[in-house]
């Protein structure tokens, strides 16, 4: 199975908010950032943490403007992110980050 | 076990105790299973390592170009790995340069390349650092008396997934004819995470 | 379901602040937890992501109270009374 997004691709990080363990941060949630690249392939830790069966799955490191996730800041924050975490988002807007 | 209460009213350390005295017995760890894992640990992880990274790239070209496309493959060209651990852990090196510079951090826990940089220090793994450096990095810097140019970008790193990173610091200037050993020394533990120039 | 160990962003903390030249491990007892971790994970006992789990579920008064090494070894103990490894009662002395 392929990787869904490439560098440069704009993704949004899921607004989940799950009950059980989970690696997407909640600073990150609903933010729209830029994918620096690949990092690999692993189990989705919701799952093995409970024990349940986890393909790998691809890991993006994905790059997001301080503004986006704070409304303020000129610094970027990487955060690497499973693909289940991940969507593709609309057509970029003033606020993502350009690569 | 004299002197021990059951409850939290027992020290941690007899806590501990009594938790390795009930494995050993049930087999689950084997005596002197945990110092030797210990020795292990402390003599392979050391932040030397990450400075004698820092050194070769900065003395050659093409290990730098080599490190920054892929760490991982690299490192066995100095005798060293990310292996060793609970589990082999991609190494990713973030260089910093005139307009560009790196920080890392796990807000998450405490995720820190042990190969390279050895045990973390108590700041890196708390909350002040972890929920802060995010926010405002250029703040957190000035704790550690680092103030960085307003020119310069700043790049947060955040070691969410199984990835680890480490900042390849800018060469001082003045060190043109430092071999690699006088070099490495050069190089900080705090330099390596990204709150100090080097 | 926000975990206390999501601190990313979050405001109202204090200043970093830094101990020179601290020791890997302030006592004998932080060093065998974190070595006991490693060979408990190694044997299979329980993975990293349970054990990540299981300080993230440490209730919050506890969470907030215990350093570093205490989480973990109130993760470890609890991930194995929680798989029927020991039971509170050994742990305890008993």
């Amino acid at each position: 199975m392929g990787e869904r997004f490439g560098p440069g691709d704009q993704v949004r990080a899921s607004r989940t908010d799950p009950a059980h363990h989970t690696r997407i941060p909640r600073y990150v949630r609903g933010a729209v950032g830029t994918v620096v690249e690949p990092e690999g392939r692993h189990p989705l830790p919701d799952l093995s943490s409970r024990r349940l069966p986890a393909e790998p799955e691809p890991v993006y490191a994905v790059r997001f403007t301080a503004r986006e996730l704070f409304g303020a800041g000129d610094h970027t924050v990487t955060v690497a992110l499973w693909e289940s975490y991940l969507e593709a988002a609309a057509l970029a807007g003033p606020r993502a980050e350009q690569p | 076990m004299s002197g021990d209460h059951d409850g939290p009213a027992a020290t941690i350390a007899a806590r501990v105790r009594r938790l390795e005295e009930l494995l050993e017995q049930r087999g689950l760890v084997e005596p002197l299973e945990l110092d030797r894992r210990l020795a292990a640990f402390l003599t392979r992880a050391s932040p030397a390592n990450g400075a004698r990274v820092v050194a070769r790239a900065w003395r050659d070209e093409a290990f730098r170009g080599r490190l920054l496309a892929d760490a991982n493959a690299v490192l066995p060209e100095l005798g060293l790995s990310m292996g060793g651990g609970l589990q082999e852990q991609r190494l990713k090196v973030v260089e910093n340069t005139e307009d560009r510079h790196n920080v890392i951090v796990c807000t998450l826990c405490s995720c820190y390349p042990l190969a390279l940089l050895g045990p973390s220090p108590t700041w890196y793994k708390s909350e002040a650092y972890r929920s802060r450096v995010v926010r405002d990095p250029r703040a957190v810097l000035r704790e550690f008396g680092f103030e960085l140019d307003p020119g310069v970008q700043v790049s947060v790193w955040d070691a969410s997934a199984e990835s680890r990173y480490m900042v390849l610091p800018r060469r001082p200037a003045g060190t043109e004819d430092a071999d690699e050993q006088a070099l490495a020394a050069h190089v900080t533990r705090n330099g390596l995470i990204g709150v100090a120039p080097v | 379901m926000a975990r206390m160990n999501d601190v990313g962003g979050m405001e109202g903390f204090p200043p970093v602040a830094q101990e020179a030249g601290e020791p890997a491990f302030h006592a004998d007892w932080e060093a065998h937890v974190f070595a006991l971790n490693g060979a408990l994970i190694g044997r299979g006992l329980y993975n990293l992501d349970e054990f990540r789990d299981a300080i993230e579920q440490l209730p919050p008064q506890e969470y907030l109270a215990s350093s570093y090494y205490e989480k973990w070894f109130r993760a470890i103990t609890s991930l194995l009374v929680r798989k029927g490894i020991l039971t509170e009662a050994e742990l305890a002395g008993g």
